[in-house]
């Protein structure tokens, strides 16, 4: 049966492969990317509170007119529609209160339906923001739970080779240390990122410093491993053991997956943010205090992005 | 005599309609089936692309899953056309399930990528698209046998799903058509050549023909366990050495032959007339069972996979066949069994 994440730091911790500071930094990072409980819900559900006071308002308003309405209307005697007749070219007392009415209900509930369907459809953007980022953390806790066996598959093969077949002990220790230096970075770039990822997800996307920090630090693991592949490139039984090809095909397909995540949360942020800076969202946006979200991208990526953002 | 003029008009009429219906229907059929394979790289036959796109038809009869087919020359990043190419089937996927494969190969970076939809990247996960592109499909790519290579690779996805179909609730799940990047990349190693299978541990070495033909089986099945493609093993019979000089054997066809008669029950041998000849079968309900037939050289027995080769075909489902026009010396064995008018196995009525 496959060793468990958990199982593999524990060896490499052990085996002396890691350190105890290493293998404590890469236990934090597993399935450690959602808020905690409570703080999760934070963004999605102060879109509902924003939706609930002017709901209840435009409530409010609608019950008015309604009663208003009924007291124009309305009276305890039975009703003589004699008097009511209109004469020719007259208005009868009830139509000009009925008609008075509906006027400053229209006047009244016509922009605010209209801003709440310009509100939903900002929150409906907002999700889809929100969704896309769930997803792009959902892949990098994919590949944090992979770190610990890439790791662990290189570290046994080469300890084993190094000990078997290099006769020079200068060679022997280079590679050792080559592998404690990449291992050192990958674990440290999986340390910052679950870090920032700890913080509600708000709090991360909406500040283009935190999220150029977690982009700093996802290549920081991404060049780690890279470079674990790299080594393995020098050993061509390693790389064509049935074992690495899955474990190099999981890690690949997940980076892949973290790509495309990227590239349709950045795709529904273009949306969102674009939005919010056309009339009459823009209004909209700043009644209910909706914020600009970040770009994930690296800094080259960001300097060369277009200035405007309309569609 | 006007009333009969008239009536033969309108049977002229009908005539027409139903074959202008007719040819309608397979046009849209015929343009239906073009969508599958897309060749812009020019590295299949038109027979070739007509082949597979027939074959993948019968996927999406068969299994609901809509395998299509792409190539191109320098198609940028594969990762990010394969999925903008499944964002573009989102509205013409015809899978009613969302179940979705693309195979894109680029011949000018020579690479291959299998995109495997949302509906699939269980039955599929990366590592097995890893495993059939690198151990499979690739194998093929080298010697110029594209469409070759993606049939072998086809084979093992139908396998899979069958298996899949079987062991877990996968029929009833229905999924949006789309992918979130799930499958794999690898080099497409196209006009490369031929590469031979590095055995594992010492391979067959050892793999003699034996005295009966259930120790020789064994014996393949071992050297097949240890991915040696070796086409001089010793239990083969020199005709079979032969031909298995051109063939292209991939690590994944021999983990597959191990694989797939791991869970079959051989019956006893069958001898021959004459002493010669000898097959081991398996009982009728085990359709992806093919049987095997043996030669008697020299006091052991020898493999013979050409008269093999010649006698039985694979049908749609991976269930074998026995090909009637096919003449071998092995047709003794199968006295107590009908075959239907395709080949497949019946069990004879009293």
């Amino acid at each position: 049966m496959e060793a468990s994440a958990e199982e593999r730091i524990a060896r490499m911790e052990r085996d002396g492969t890691i350190t105890s500071g290493q293998a404590a930094m890469l236990r934090a990072s597993l399935g450690s990317t959602s808020a905690p409980d409570g703080e999760d819900a934070g963004p999605r559900a102060r879109g509902h509170r924003h939706w609930l006071p002017w709901s209840l308002l435009t409530l409010v308003v609608l019950v008015v007119v309604v009663a208003l309405a009924s007291l124009g209307s309305g009276t305890d005697a039975v009703q003589d529609v004699t008097q009511t007749l209109n004469q020719p070219g007259g208005h009868g007392e009830m139509n000009r209160t009925l008609s008075a009415l509906l006027a400053v209900a229209l006047l009244l509930v016509v922009p605010l339906l209209l801003w709440v369907w310009l509100h939903n459809g900002l929150v409906a953007k907002e999700e889809r923001v929100f969704e896309a980022w769930a997803q792009t953390e959902s892949n990098f806790q994919r590949r944090a739970d992979l770190i610990p066996a890439l790791v662990d598959t290189v570290s046994r093969y080469l300890k084993h080779e190094s000990e078997t077949l290099t006769a020079v002990t200068e060679a022997r220790a280079a590679v050792l240390e080559k592998l404690a230096g990449l291992s050192e970075s990958l674990i440290r770039g999986q340390k910052e990122a679950a870090e920032i990822l700890r913080q509600g997800d708000a709090d991360v996307i909406e500040d283009e410093a935190t999220l150029a920090r977690l982009y700093r630090a996802q290549a920081e693991v991404g060049r780690g491993m890279n470079g674990l592949f790299a080594v393995a490139e020098d050993y061509p039984e390693l790389r064509a053991s049935d074992q690495f090809l899955e474990l190099q095909a999981q890690i690949e397909g997940t980076e892949n997956r973290i790509n495309v995540a990227r590239m349709r949360f950045n795709d529904a942020v273009r949306d969102y943010n674009a939005t919010m800076r056309q009339l009459p969202w823009n209004l909209v946006a700043a009644l209910g205090s909706f914020q600009r979200k970040a770009y994930f991208r690296s800094e080259e990526e960001a300097r060369n992005a277009p200035e405007l953002e309309f569609k | 005599m006007r009333r009969s003029s008239s009536s033969n008009r309108l049977t002229l009429w009908l005539a027409a309609a139903l074959l202008a219906g007719l040819a309608i229907g397979f046009a849209v059929h015929a343009a239906g089936r073009a969508d599958l394979v897309v060749d812009d790289a020019g590295l299949m036959s038109p027979v070739e692309r007509d082949r597979l796109a027939e074959y993948h038809d019968y996927l999406l009869k068969d299994h609901d899953i809509d395998y299509r087919v792409e190539t191109g020359r320098d198609l940028g990043d594969i990762n990010t056309f394969a999925v903008r190419r499944f964002e573009d089937f989102a509205e013409t996927g015809r899978s009613e399930r969302g179940r979705g494969l693309l195979l894109v190969v680029d011949a000018k970076q020579n690479l291959v990528r299998l995109e495997v939809s949302y509906a699939l990247e269980g039955v599929f996960p990366d590592a097995f698209v890893a495993y059939i592109e690198q151990r499979q499909m690739t194998y093929f790519f080298g010697r110029d046998r594209v469409a070759d290579g993606i049939l072998a690779a086809t084979e093992l996805i139908i396998t899979r799903a069958q298996r899949a179909a079987e062991a877990t609730g996968f029929e009833g799940e229905v999924w949006t058509f789309g992918s979130g990047g799930a499958g794999a990349t690898t080099s497409a190693r196209l006009g490369t050549g031929a590469e031979p299978v590095e055995p594992r541990n010492d391979g067959g070495n050892h793999a003699a023909a034996s005295p009966t033909p259930q120790e020789t089986l064994a014996a393949y099945f071992a050297a097949m366990g240890a991915r040696d493609g070796d086409p001089d093993l010793a239990l083969y019979t020199p005709a079979t050495r032969e031909m298995l000089r051109d063939w292209v054997m991939t690590p994944a066809q021999m983990d597959n032959v191990v694989r797939s008669y791991g869970a079959c029950h051989a019956e006893a041998p069958r001898l021959g007339p004459q002493g010669r000849h000898a097959v081991i079968r398996y009982p009728i309900a085990e359709r992806a069972c093919a049987p095997w037939f043996f030669e008697k050289i020299d006091g052991a027995w020898h493999l013979d996979l050409t008269m093999m080769q010649k006698a039985i075909r694979f049908g749609r489902s991976n269930a074998w066949r026995l090909d009637s026009a096919a003449r071998h010396p092995y047709a003794f064995a199968f006295d107590d069994w009908s075959f239907d008018a395709h080949g497949f196995p019946q069990r004879r009525r009293p």
